[in-house]
C-alpha cells in the first residue's frame, strides 16, 4: 500500500569503506502512527535515520516522501521537507537559554535585535498545544534530561517537521519522564505528525508504538504491527539465534544462588560529605559498606547524587568530609591512579564525556587506565603488538562490531561504544567495580551478557557498586539496594525485602519528607 | 583508507592553490609558468638551492613541533616565537660569557642553555595555566612581546656589537659554533639535533605510556582524567617540551647561523611552524615532511623575488591558499559521509 505511506526508503545502501551498514534496507511510515525502529547494537537504525535526515548520503536508493522523490542532502534540506531528527547524543549550547537553543540557526523576525518576543509567542502556543511544560528562559544546563530532551522536540516542532526521529530517546529518562514524552508522542500523532522512534527497550515498544520495524545486521527482518508483535518474537527477530533464552538471565526467573558474599567488608563509607565549589552540598553524611563477593545496588531518580558518589568511591572528586575505608585501610587521600592500581574500576554513566575517546583508536580506548600494566607496557614503553592482540581478543570477546583495534572510536555505534567500556572494565582483575548504568544503550543480548559478568565478577569474591536508573535491572542482580535522594542515603534494603513499590517511595522522598 | 586515498586532498588543495596563484600572477603581468618552476625546483637545482632548504627546514619543523607537542594534548602554544627568541638569548649570553672555553665544553652548553631558556619561557605560561588556570593562548602571546623587549635589551646592552648598523651582539665564542656538515655551500650540524628531536618526539607519543597520556588527554581531557591520568601534569609537561623545541631552534640558530643574537633573527619561523603544524593536523610524525615543503615554498619564494622580481608575499598567499583548502577538504569529507 504505497499510496498510503507519507515516506518510503527503497532500496537503501550504505557502506562505510569495508563495512557494510545498511544492505538494501526499506522503510515505510504511516500517516499519524508511532513506529518502532528496533534492531541490536549497530544494525545500522542511525545510520538509515541519519541517511533519511541527510547527515550521511546512501550509496543508492532512494527517498520518496508522499508520492514524490526527493534527494535530501543536508538537515537543512531534511527540515525543509518537514524531516526533523532528535540525536542519540544531541547537542545543546549549555549556557544559552531554553529560548535562545530553540531559535538558533533559524531566521527571526527581528535579526538585528535580541527582541524574540514574537517567536517566543509561537514557541509557547506550541508548548501549549503539545502538552510540553517547559519555562523558555531557563538555561538548558540546569534542566533535568528529560527536559532537555523535550526541547530538542520543541526545536524540531517550532521548524514545522511533520515527521520527527527520535533516536534512543528515553535511555537517559527517569520513568516518570518516560512517561510524560509518551503522553506528548501522542498527542503529536493526533495533531498529525508522524514519528520514527528508536530503542532496545521491548516494553516501550509494545506500549506505545502502533508498528514495529526490526533491522539486523543492516538488513529488514521483519515489519508487523503491535498486536502481532511479542516479547520473544521480536528478540528472536533482532538476535536471530545468536542468543541463548533458556540460558540467559534476564528471560529466566532463577534465583541467583550460591552467591559468594563473605562477611569480610571491601569497602566502608564514614561519613562522607561533598560540597562542590558552588558551595552546594552534594552528598550528606553517607555510610556504606560493601563486602566481598556483594554487589551493592543504588538507586534513585537520576541526578540525587549518584554521580558524585561514584566520582567520590574513585578518588575523581574531593571529600569535603568523612572517610573511606578500602580493605581496613584509610584510601580517602588516595589519587585516582592509585585507586586503579588497588583494583577499583570505574565505569562512566555519561559514555561520551567521561569514557570514552572519539578521536583515537578502539585499542587507546580500550587500555585506558591500564597502559602502565602488563602486558600493554614495559618499563614505561607500550607494547603496541601485545595491545592489538589483546583489543582484538576483546573485540571478539564483547561483540564490538568494528573493523579492527586501528578503526577511530567515534565510528562505533553507541552500543558498540558501550560495549567497549564494558570490555575494558571487565579486561582488567579487580577488588571493586563501580559502574554507573552500565548497560545503558545496549541491546538485550549485551545487557545480559553485562549481568553474566557482573554476577561472575561477584562469584570470585569481588565487589561492585551498582548505580543504576534501571530498576529492574538492580533487582535482578543486587544482593542489597541502597536508595539515594537528594544526596543521602534515604534507605538500605536486603534481598527480602525487595519491593519495586517501597523502594519507588524512597526513591521519591516520600520517607524524609514525612518525617 | 588506501595512502594514496588520504593524500588525495593535499594534492587537490595544493594544486587549486597554486592555481589560483598562478591567476594572481597572470594579473599581475608576471610568467606563472616560469614562477612556478622557480618555486618548486630552485630547491633540486643547486647544492645551494638544496642546502638552504635544509637549513629553513630546521627552525620550520622545532617551531611546528612547538606547536604540535602542546596540541597533542589539546592546548595552544602560541608563543613559539618568544620561546624562539628566549632561547636563542639564552645561547648566546652563554656563547659571549664562556668564550674562552673549547669547543668540547662550550658547545654543549650553547645549545643546553638556548633549550633550557626556551623551556622556561614556555614554563612562565605553562605553570599559569596549572596554578590559576590562566589561558595558555593569552599567556604565550602576551610573552612574545616581552621577549621582544629582551631581544631589544640584550642587542643593545654592554653586549652590543658596535661595528654592526643593528641591534646586534658580539659574536659568541668560536667553541660554541655548531660544526659544519658541508663547507660549500655551508651546512651546519645543526640539522642533526632537529632529525634527533622530530625523531624522539614521533618515539615518544607513539611508543611511550606517557606520550600515550598525552595523547588520550588531548583525544578527551576528561576521560583521561577520570580514569587516572593527572591532566594539568600533561598540559603542563607539553607546554614545556613544546617551548624546549622552539628553544632549541633559537639556539641552533645562533650556533650554526648567525653567531651571535640578532634582532631580528626568528624571521617568519614560528607563524609558519604554525602553518606546518595545522597543515599536519597536528600530528607530530607529518610535521617533518610538511616542514620539507614549505621549506621549499620559502627558498623558491625569494629566488623567484630574485629572478622575476614576483614579491615573495605571494609564496605565504600560496601556503595560506594551501592551508585553507585543506581545512576545506576537511569539511567536504564529512559531508561526504
Ligand atoms: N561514520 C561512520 N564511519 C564508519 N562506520 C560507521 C559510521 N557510522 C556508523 N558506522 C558503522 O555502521 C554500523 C551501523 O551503525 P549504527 O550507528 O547505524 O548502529 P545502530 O543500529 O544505531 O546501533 P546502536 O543501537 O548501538 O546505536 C556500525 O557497525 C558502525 O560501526
Ligand atoms: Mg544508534
Amino acid at each position: 500500500m504505497e499510496q498510503d505511506n507519507i515516506l518510503t526508503m527503497h532500496q537503501v545502501c550504505k557502506s562505510f569503506d569495508k563495512v557494510v551498514a545498511l544492505d538494501e534496507v526499506n522503510f515505510e511510515l504511516k500517516p499519524k502512527e508511532i513506529l518502532g525502529l528496533l534492531g541490536g547494537n549497530g544494525a545500522g537504525k542511525t545510520t538509515l535515520m541519519n541517511i533519511l535526515y541527510g547527515l550521511y548520503k546512501a550509496d543508492s536508493g532512494s527517498i520518496v516522501l508522499k508520492d514524490q522523490a526527493v534527494t535530501i542532502l543536508s538537515p537543512r534540506d531534511a527540515l525543509n521537507h518537514g524531516i526533523g531528527m532528535v540525536h542519540q547524543h544531541f547537542l545543546q549550547i549549555n549556557n544559552y537559554t531554553v529560548l535562545e537553543n530553540i531559535i538558533l540557526g533559524s531566521k527571526v523576525s527581528q535579526p538585528l535585535t535580541s527582541n524574540y518576543t514574537a517567536e517566543a509567542a509561537k514557541i509557547k502556543q506550541l508548548c501549549e498545544r503539545f502538552g510540553l511544560d517547559i519555562n523558555l528562559s531557563d538555561r538548558v544546563e540546569t534542566l533535568p534530561m528529560g527536559t532537555r530532551q523535550k526541547v530538542e522536540i520543541l526545536k524540531a516542532l517550532y521548524r514545522g517537521v511533520h515527521i520527527l526521529i527520535l533516536d534512543e530517546p528515553t535511555t537517559n529518562l527517569i520513568p516518570q519522564e518516560v512517561d510524560s514524552l509518551f503522553e506528548t508522542l501522542k498527542i503529536m500523532v493526533k495533531e498529525g505528525l508522524s514519528i520514527v522512534f528508536i530503542t532496545h527497550k521491548l516494553r516501550e515498544v509494545l506500549s506505545i508504538c502502533d508498528r514495529i520495524t526490526v533491522l539486523r545486521e543492516g538488513k529488514n527482518v521483519i515489519s508487523l504491527t503491535r498486536k502481532d508483535a511479542s516479547d520473544e518474537m521480536l528478540v528472536r527477530a533482532m538476535v536471530g539465534d545468536n542468543m541463548d533464552l533458556d540460558k540467559s538471565i534476564m528471560f529466566t526467573d532463577r534465583d541467583k544462588s550460591g552467591s559468594a558474599i563473605t562477611k569480610k567488608e571491601t569497602l566502608r563509607l564514614e561519613g562522607v560529605s561533598k560540597v562542590n565549589q558552588q558551595k552546594i552540598q552534594e552528598l550528606t553524611d553517607i555510610s556504606l559498606t560493601i563486602n566481598a563477593g556483594e554487589i551493592l545496588g543504588v538507586a534513585g531518580v537520576a541526578g540525587n547524587g549518584q554521580r558524585e558518589l561514584a566520582e567520590v568511591v574513585m578518588g575523581i572528586q574531593p571529600v569535603s568530609a568523612g572517610k573511606l575505608i578500602f580493605n581496613e585501610r584509610d584510601i580517602t587521600s588516595l589519587s585516582t591512579k592509585e585507586r586503579i592500581a588497588q583494583g577499583f574500576v570505574y565505569i562512566p554513566e555519561d559514555r561520551l564525556a567521561d569514557g570514552f575517546l572519539n578521536k583515537a583508536s578502539v585499542a587507546h580506548n580500550l587500555i585506558l587506565g591500564y597502559h602502565n600494566l602488563e602486558p600493554y607496557s614495559r618499563k614505561g614503553i607500550i607494547n603496541w603488538k601485545n595491545v592489538n592482540e589483546s583489543s582484538r581478543k576483546m573485540i571478539t570477546e564483547y561483540n564490538i562490531k568494528t573493523t579492527g583495534p586501528g578503526e577511530i572510536g567515534g565510528n562505533l555505534s553507541g552500543g558498540n561504544i558501550q560495549r567497549v567500556m564494558i570490555a575494558r572494565a571487565f579486561s582488567q582483575p579487580s577488588t571493586l567495580m563501580v559502574a554507573h548504568n552500565p548497560t545503558r544503550g545496549l541491546d538485550i543480548p549485551s545487557m545480559d551478557f553485562v549481568y553474566q559478568k557482573l554476577l561472575q565478577h561477584a562469584a570470585i569474591g569481588a565487589s561492585a557498586l551498582l548505580l543504576s536508573e534501571d530498576l529492574d535491572e538492580l533487582l535482578l542482580i543486587c544482593d542489597r539496594i541502597a536508595v539515594m535522594y537528594r544526596g543521602k542515603v534515604v534507605g538500605i534494603l536486603p534481598k527480602e525485602k525487595f519491593e519495586k513499590y517501597e523502594i519507588g517511595r524512597l526513591m521519591s522522598g516520600y520517607e524524609l519528607e514525612s518525617k | 583508507m588506501t595512502q594514496l586515498k588520504k593524500s588525495f586532498p593535499y594534492l587537490v588543495s595544493v594544486l587549486a592553490a597554486f592555481l589560483i596563484v598562478g591567476i594572481l600572477l597572470w594579473a599581475l603581468k608576471f610568467n606563472p609558468l616560469k614562477a612556478y618552476e622557480t618555486i618548486l625546483f630552485t630547491s633540486f637545482r643547486t647544492p645551494n638551492g638544496f642546502i638552504q632548504t635544509l637549513l629553513k627546514w630546521i627552525p620550520l619543523t622545532l617551531t611546528a613541533l612547538a606547536f604540535t607537542v602542546p596540541l597533542s594534548s589539546g592546548k595552544f602554544n602560541i608563543g613559539a616565537e618568544g620561546q624562539l627568541l628566549v632561547g636563542a638569548i639564552g645561547a648566546a649570553a652563554m656563547g659571549i660569557i664562556g668564550k674562552d672555553l673549547p669547543m668540547p665544553v662550550l658547545l654543549p652548553l650553547v645549545i643546553v642553555a638556548g633549550t633550557l631558556a626556551g623551556a622556561f619561557w614556555g614554563l612562565i605560561s605553562a605553570w599559569l595555566l596549572y596554578q590559576f588556570n590562566i589561558n595558555e593562548i593569552l599567556s604565550t602571546v602576551l610573552l612574545n612581546f616581552i621577549s621582544f623587549a629582551l631581544v631589544d635589551y640584550v642587542a643593545t646592552g654592554p653586549w652590543r656589537d658596535p661595528a654592526a648598523g643593528h641591534p646586534t651582539t658580539i659574536q659568541i665564542g668560536q667553541g660554541g659554533f655548531l660544526p659544519m656538515l658541508v663547507s660549500n655551500p655551508p651546512l651546519h650540524s645543526g640539522i642533526i639535533l632537529a632529525i634527533i628531536v622530530a625523531a624522539a618526539v614521533y618515539y615518544f607519543t607513539s611508543k611511550t605510556t606517557a606520550g600515550y597520556e598525552l595523547v588520550v588527554t588531548g583525544a578527551n581531557p576528561r576521560a583521561s582524567k577520570v580514569h587516572g591520568i593527572d591532566i594539568r601534569k600533561m598540559f603542563l609537561f607539553s607546554m614545556v617540551i613544546g617551548a624546549a623545541a622552539a628553544g632549541l631552534a633559537g639556539a641552533i640558530e645562533v650556533a650554526g647561523v648567525h653567531h651571535r643574537l640578532i634582532e631580528g633573527l626568528h624571521s617568519n619561523f614560528a607563524t609558519l611552524g604554525m602553518i606546518i603544524g595545522l597543515m599536519a593536523r597536528g600530528k607530530n610524525s607529518a610535521v617533518p615532511f610538511v616542514a620539507f615543503f614549505i621549506a621549499i615554498l620559502e627558498v623558491g619564494g625569494s629566488a623567484m623575488q630574485r629572478t622575476i622580481m614576483v614579491p615573495v608575499q605571494i609564496v605565504l598567499i600560496a601556503e595560506a591558499l594551501i592551508l585553507i583548502f585543506i581545512l576545506l577538504s576537511d569539511i567536504i569529507k564529512r559531508r561526504q559521509k
